[in-house]
């Protein structure tokens, strides 16, 4: 369903995203976790078209992401940093316009109101709802289409504990109808709850995976973040070369003279 | 049949995407403030530069020059030079606000895994723009020609018609030669950028004047054409919409390709 294949984009200050492969397959849920800065939020880009690789690629709902027909991304949702919903409007005119462009009837907005929780505040403005209910918006515009590719970046910041549970009953419902899930989160307790697998991400490169089963997690990631962070270290810096660097490449791979 | 559906999908698409600009737009204190400070700051002017001339006050006759007459001429010339200068600032501040706001607010990023193209949603932007426009030129149109009517300038002859359409003509070729500044706000991600852009295409149409470039220079044509229909030829008016004619293009050009990389 998402697929990106030695994908790699870096920016001036050296940050970005390196040599990375990850896939997504129907029916499961991926979480990634990571520090921050440790390129979540630019592999998600990547995945969305936000931004284009330089190496690589990537397939989103079984075609390559270039090509893909503006039709197609009715099947996917996703919020990556900035809900979209316009201040001026309200909370329902919100899920309206946003369901105006996926070609939905108009009869499904007050049940994704509902579901969300949203029926108290659907006539407010979205500029004078709680952060929380922003969020809650956020995610309605984002996965009331019933999608099946969902992409969340840090999906339950703000939102209260009730919210958070319907969120991971949202996204483990999903799942089981054959949706493919990637979430980021810093809250590794929570991701483990819903996640089929944990992806680790440091320093722009995926480091391995977590078991979601085991004890400790918290633990078992900070041991694997530090031990790429030494080993990173412990790597002589690549020799500056005037074809450049391979993307991806393995600082310290270069053959010696 | 395929091709049909098809055809009303992208339709449909269309029409969705310019009911969601239209409901921001109207929805937005920005498009209702410019709206109001468009057609009743220019009416007010108007009035008050009037309201000045009949007192005979000595500065506001001289500033005027030629067209200090209390007739259907005068008010005329008064509402042409208000709206050329005003408008352009108004209009290009809306364009910019339009387009650069999404990357300010940073909903662009919603813009991106939508089954309508951004390419599509600068377009519907864009028409939208063009309706306001066209909208907000015959209400000041109409706002003009009730004034003068209120001021007892009598009814209006053929002339004074010819100058009420002109005065539309205004106000629609003031639009389209702020089309830059969609591009300009994109480009730059920003509304401040726009408005920057916005002043420079004023002060760029008033050097275009000085210089006495102003038939062939597509920012000050209009209001040249506007007060004085024999100085400006058709094809000097023809080329005003070359400006939207290709910034149009580049402005959905530059949304299509845009990236978050800053």
């Amino acid at each position: 369903m998402l697929a990106l294949e030695g994908v790699s984009r870096e920016f001036a200050n050296g940050a970005g995203v390196r040599d990375v492969s990850l896939t997504v397959p129907a029916g499961q849920i991926v979480a990634l976790i990571g520090l921050n800065g440790a390129g979540k939020t630019t592999l998600m880009r990547l995945a969305l078209g936000m931004l284009r690789p330089r190496a690589g690629g990537v397939h989103l709902v079984g075609e390559p992401l270039p090509g893909l027909p503006a039709a197609r991304w009715r099947e996917v949702g996703a919020l990556i940093e900035v809900p979209l919903a316009y201040p001026e409007l309200t909370a329902r005119e919100n899920v309206r316009i946003v369901s105006l462009l996926r070609g939905l009837p108009a009869n499904r907005i007050d049940s994704v109101l509902h579901y969300w929780g949203l029926d108290p505040v659907a006539d407010r403005r979205f500029r004078h709802l709680s952060l929380g209910n922003r969020q809650r918006v956020g995610l309605a515009t984002a996965l009331g289409h019933d999608p099946r590719l969902i992409v969340l970046d840090e999906p339950s910041i703000a939102l209260d504990p009730a919210s958070v549970i319907v969120l991971r009953e949202t996204l483990r419902q999903r799942a089981a109808a054959g949706a493919a899930v990637l979430v980021s989160s810093h809250h590794l307790d929570e991701v483990a709850r819903i996640a089929d697998r944990i992806v680790v991400m440091n320093a722009g490169r995926l480091i391995g995976e977590l078991d979601p089963a085991a004890a400790d997690l918290e633990r078992v990631f900070f041991q694997r973040v530090l031990a790429d962070d030494e080993r990173r270290g412990a790597e002589p810096a690549p020799a500056p070369s005037a074809g450049g660097q391979q993307p991806g490449a393995q600082p310290g791979a270069q053959e010696e003279p | 049949m395929v091709v049909q559906e098809s055809c009303d999908r992208a339709g449909g698409v269309v029409i969705a995407a310019a009911r969601v600009e239209a409901l921001k737009l109207t929805r937005s204190l920005v498009g209702l403030v410019a709206t109001a400070a468009i057609i009743g700051g220019t009416l007010v002017l108007v009035w008050g530069i009037t309201a000045a001339l009949r007192s005979g006050n000595e500065e506001v006759i001289a500033q005027m020059g030629p067209n200090a007459a209390l007739d259907w001429p005068g008010l005329l010339a008064i509402g042409t030079q208000i709206i050329a200068a005003g408008g352009m600032v108004g209009f290009g501040v809306v364009l910019t606000w339009i387009l650069g706001r999404e990357f300010t607010d940073g909903t662009i990023t919603g813009l991106f895994a939508l089954p309508v193209s951004r390419g599509l949603i600068a377009g519907a932007k864009m028409g939208v723009y063009a309706v306001w426009v066209l909208g907000v030129s015959l209400a000041l149109t109409a706002g003009l020609g009730l004034l003068g009517a209120v001021l007892g300038y009598g009814a209006p002859t053929p002339d004074t018609w010819a100058g009420l359409g002109r005065l539309l003509g205004l106000g629609v070729l003031t639009g389209a030669v702020a089309v830059p500044v969609a591009w300009v706000a994109t480009v730059a991600r920003s509304v401040l950028a726009g408005v920057g852009a916005t002043v420079g295409l004023v002060v760029m149409a008033q050097v275009g004047v000085v210089a006495g470039a102003a038939g062939w220079f597509p920012l000050a044509a209009p209001a040249m054409w506007a007060l004085d229909p024999a100085h400006v030829t058709g094809a000097q008016l023809a080329l005003v919409m070359v400006i939207p004619a290709v910034f149009v293009p580049l402005t959905w050009i530059s949304w299509q390709r845009v990236e978050l990389d800053r």
